[in-house]
């Protein structure tokens, strides 16, 4: 049995250098091949693994339908969690004014990451 | 109308260029610095680019379009700058007479030095003459952003993006996020415009098809698009007879190139380039027209808004300066691109000029290539550097530290 | 059931000149039209010029139209305050070998009463026309150039101001003929009249058919053209044209100026299957540039920010004998009462005054036509912001700081223009209409800008997001809301 697999290319992006990686599926675990640096590992690892993602969208301001909040996450969250999450963010009405930083969901469902919106509207 | 107002330094635009570009000049010694923007708000494009990816550089941190915008316009209103918003700028006239016009008012106001940064518009479907129809539902991708992001608008239920630049790839993922169906991305080249980090994020992550080498060649639909017929593309980048599918879809969203938009540019006797679309300048950021600065995407399209910003800061510096008789007139040598260089900027230094900063972009994705500067008439290398990788979408930087007293050209050989 | 004195069928430039003719009579006029806005048809989509008349055999009423209608047109033009400039027009030979082909038109149109024609050669051309190149050339002087859609619009609001009535979206979807009076039947109601005009364009021959009237067949021929930016980098001064073939169904590719400074490429002419069919193509895009190329080198890389279709509704088809026909302008007589106005191709546009007379003289005849003393034969002039100077518009924004809020970058249209375009009196509200008014969306970013902020207006002004068309019918722009 070809013990070669179809490799993941990427180009890690924790530092200017842009190490292009290749990550294969071996055995029991990942092969990475291209980094410079030990943290190229980590960055592919998890990549290939546990994807975390942020996310943006808008929701309206509680009694208009055209003034809107941008919102992003405090932080990535894993990427199987985006659609809940944006869900979750669907149902918000943020009563005016609305803080750039303020937290409009904290922890949102469970994930330890706050949702935050990024303009101020008054 | 009452006399006419006038003014040191005023910058046209509130964008992440022109912000920095009123900050730099008030920091730099200029007292009476107006910075006019046509939106109610400040902040230009930023304003709907919701996503995050900003402020690596300037803020050492990612945050979204609307958060840096707001973060450069408290330090521009902390710093005493005054701004109009609501407020378009119709006319510019070589010796600096700008025509304003708001809902204030309409006037005139003499500056003294004006820094333009007035941003870029988008290429419509018109430009790149795809035949077909002409119904409702076609969208250039920045503009159906600012209906979904600013006006909370659902603009169809399926959609054909063209063009893989970042804002295609963005918009594929806004889509996406807001429940319409993406059938795909196709990009005429064959590779694609946009980070690659946007592609696994925007496409990848959500299934979502992109073809190279691959474009629209037919709109259909009377009404409202009911399809757009794809083709393969060849090496001159025509469709290829026989490759034609057709693909059903209610939305077509356009992403397929940025202009610098240069009217009031025009209007001003300024000399653009046919290479960037934006001005000719120095390493002052000066134009061919005395006293008119240029910086941001007016000046050349940017893939990062903190490179818009660093940009503006400089040229906000130079008129404020200019402002004060600080910048000497002086000859120049010539900065020309040469071999897999698409365009080098700033296109000409005052002779002498040491550590000059200049960014290019290539022609085409460059493995294992060597950037160098060489002297025209001398042939002395000004400066060498291999990279490992070059890709067009990604604007480059290098410092010439020798002093630059012949016209040199850049070139990237592999 | 309404009763009128004339409806007319048809809001293109025709149906609106006759409508305004007829409203200088004191008699209950209506209009009914099958689109969303008025000139929707060809009358948007044709290249703007008032021609001379030399282009038609003499004799014909092609050619009596066009020579009376241009008499006229200027002064109409003028007092209803619709951009127009006479320009004058050359039409070039490249050889020597092309110059009887310029002497038969000219005697064609000193026949028919064309003022001024003068064959000219190099020198003369380059003094006309410094970026005209040409051997010879057949100088028109008092040919123009004209907005063919605001002038149709003008036509209408003049006639409403007289007391003539005008709706929209009205297709008529039957007529029957009863006790002397001819019910037409539409969505928005059915409406009788003792006289019918019927002016639709390439639906003409279809509405005739309804009437159970003569039978014609009108033949669909699509003319594509390309439009430059503004500021091309070149100013044109007068329309140009190549020596007409004489084996073509059109006239030969032509180069237009207009007058906002773009400048049109076309028409092609080819035989459509579809009278809708206003695609446009690759390949035709292609030899327009090539073709036109060869009278100006300079266009060849203009920068082209738009294409357009017109169908031109031809009366001879592809496999007819005969390369002629003439207009019909002539009252039934299957069906006395019922005018039809069929085939209203090239010169149509500048012949629409005179026709509306003839029209007007048709119904004379069986009608007595007392003319109203209060007939205001003009219209209020209402300049774009654009075109005001300095104190002007500093004065406006004062009156009204809706004349301060830009809402068409490129154009430099103003909120006071958009609002005042949304209030017109036909009560359309059609993106398009507010284009067609205003010249939002016809710049060179077509839209990208001002269509978020018109989309803005429409909701500020009462429209559902989900009634926000392009051009009525299905072409909605929006599905609702994301959120909410």
């Amino acid at each position: 049995m070809s013990d070669a697999s179809p490799a993941d290319r990427m180009t890690c992006i924790l530092c200017p250098v842009g190490c292009e990686l290749e990550v294969r599926r071996s055995g029991r675990g990942l092969d990475v091949q291209g980094h410079q640096c030990e943290k190229g590992i980590g960055f592919a690892t998890e990549e290939v693994l546990y994807p975390k993602r942020n996310l943006a969208t808008s929701v309206p301001v509680q009694g208009s339908e055209t003034r809107l909040v941008s919102v992003r996450l405090s932080d990535r969250v894993p990427r199987e969690m985006i659609f809940p999450v944006l869900r979750e963010i669907a149902r918000l009405r943020p009563a005016a004014p609305v803080r750039r930083g303020q937290v409009l969901i904290a922890d949102v469902l469970g994930t330890g990451v706050d949702v935050i919106a990024t303009r101020t509207v008054e | 109308m009452d006399g006419i107002e006038t003014r040191d330094v005023v910058v046209i635009g509130g964008g992440p260029a022109g912000l920095a570009a009123a900050l730099g000049a008030k920091r730099a010694g200029a007292e009476d610095v107006l910075l006019i923007e046509r939106e109610k708000r400040l902040g230009g494009i930023l304003n709907q680019c919701i996503h995050d990816g900003f402020g690596l550089f300037l803020y050492g941190e990612s945050i979204t379009g609307p958060e840096y915008a707001e973060r450069l316009a408290e330090e521009a209103v902390r710093e005493g700058i005054r701004m109009e918003t609501g407020a378009m700028v119709l006319d510019l006239a070589p010796d600096r007479l700008l025509r304003v016009n708001a809902r204030s008012g309409y006037r005139l106001i003499q500056a003294s030095t004006v820094v333009l940064a007035m941003g870029c518009r988008e290429r419509t479907r018109e430009m790149i003459e795809i035949p077909g129809t002409r119904p409702a539902g076609i969208f250039t991708a920045g503009s159906a952003q600012n209906l979904v992001n600013l006006q909370n608008v659902r603009v169809g239920n399926e959609a054909v993006i063209l063009g893989s630049g970042d804002i295609g790839l963005i918009m594929a993922r806004r889509l996406t996020f807001e429940g319409i169906a993406v059938k795909g991305v196709f990009e005429i080249m064959p590779w694609t415009n946009g980070l690659e980090r946007n592609v696994r994020q925007c496409l990848i992550d959500f299934g979502i098809p992109l073809e190279l080498s691959t474009t629209v060649v037919e709109v259909k639909g009377r009404d409202r698009v009911e399809s757009v017929v794809v083709a393969a593309v060849d090496g001159d980048l025509k469709p290829v007879r026989g490759s034609e599918r057709e693909v059903r879809c209610d939305t077509l969203l356009l992403s397929v190139g940025l202009i610098p938009e240069n009217e009031l540019s025009k209007r001003a006797g300024v000399e653009l380039s046919a290479l960037t679309g934006g001005a000719l300048v120095d390493e002052t950021l000066m134009t061919s027209v005395p006293g008119i600065f240029s910086c941001g995407n007016v000046l050349h399209i940017h893939d990062v808004a903190d490179f818009a910003s660093h940009e503006g800061f400089e040229a906000g510096a130079f008129a404020a300066r200019f402002a004060r008789d600080e910048l000497p007139a002086a000859g120049k040598v010539r900065v020309t691109p040469g071999v897999n260089i698409r365009y080098c900027l700033p296109q000409s230094l005052r002779p002498g000029t040491a550590g000059a900063e200049l960014n290019f972009r290539v022609t085409r994705p460059l493995r294992g290539c060597r950037v160098t500067a060489t002297g025209r008439s001398s042939g002395k290398v000004y400066f060498r550097k291999k990279y490992g990788r070059l890709l067009p979408s990604e604007l480059q930087k290098i410092r010439i530290r020798p002093a630059v007293d012949e016209d040199i050209e850049v070139a990237c050989h592999e | 059931m309404s009763n009128y004195d004339v409806i007319v069928i048809g809001g293109g430039v025709i149906g609106c000149a006759v409508l305004r003719e007829l409203s200088r009579y004191r008699l209950r006029l209506l209009l009914v039209e099958k689109e969303a806005d008025l000139a929707e048809g060809i009358s948007k989509a044709n290249s703007g010029v008032i021609h001379g008349g030399f282009n038609v055999p003499p004799g014909s009423l092609k050619a009596r139209t066009n020579v009376a209608g241009l008499r006229k047109i200027y002064g109409l033009a003028s007092e209803l305050h619709v951009p127009h400039r006479k320009t004058g027009k050359l039409v070039i030979a490249l050889t020597d070998g092309e110059r009887p082909r310029l002497e038969e038109l000219k005697k064609q149109g000193d026949r028919s009463g064309t003022p001024g024609l003068e064959i000219v050669g190099a020198p003369e051309i380059r003094k006309i026309e410094p970026l005209a190149r040409g051997r010879w050339a057949l100088y028109s002087p008092h040919t123009g150039i004209i907005s063919p859609y605001e002038f149709t619009i003008a036509l209408a609001e003049c006639a409403l101001r007289n007391g003539a009535r005008v709706l929209l979206e009205a297709r008529v979807v039957s007529v029957e003929f009863r006790s002397g009076l001819f019910y037409l039947a539409t969505p928005v109601g059915t409406f009788a009249a003792p006289r019918v005009v019927n002016s639709a364009g390439l639906f003409a021959d279809e509405v005739a058919r309804l009437a159970g009237v003569e039978n014609y067949r009108i033949f669909p021929y699509r003319g594509e053209y390309l439009i430059t930016d503004k500021d091309p980098g070149f100013r044109l001064g007068l329309p140009l044209y190549p020596v007409p073939p004489i084996d073509d169904p059109g006239l030969g590719i032509h180069i237009t100026p207009t007058m906002e400074g773009n400048v049109l490429l076309g028409p092609s002419a080819e035989h459509v299957e579809a009278k809708t069919d206003t695609a446009s193509t690759r390949t035709v895009m292609g030899q327009l540039k090539d073709e036109a190329g060869r009278l100006m080198p300079e266009l060849r890389d203009a920068p082209f920010i738009h294409s357009y279709s017109g169908v031109r509704p031809k009366l001879v088809g592809p496999g007819g004998r005969e390369k002629f026909r003439d207009f019909v302008i002539e009252e039934s007589s299957v069906r006395p009462g019922w005018i039809n106005l069929m085939g209203i191709e090239s010169p149509g546009l500048t012949s629409a005054p005179a026709i509306a007379e003839m029209t007007a003289g048709i119904i004379g005849q069986g009608v007595d036509l007392k003319p109203k003393a209060d007939f205001d034969a003009g219209l209020p002039a209402s300049p774009r912001f654009a075109a005001l100077g300095d104190g002007e518009r500093a004065a406006r924004v004062e009156s009204n700081s809706d004349w301060g809020e830009m809402v068409c970058r490129c154009e430099h249209v103003t909120r006071a223009e958009v609002a005042a375009a949304l209030r017109n009196p036909f009560g359309t509200r059609t993106m398009d209409a507010v284009k067609r008014r205003t010249r939002c969306g016809m710049g060179r970013c077509q839209g990208g800008f001002c269509t978020p902020r018109i989309v803005e207006i429409l909701q500020e002004e009462g429209m559902p997001l989900d009634r926000i068309t392009k051009r009525g019918g299905g072409s909605r722009l929006f599905y609702g809301r994301i959120k909410g």
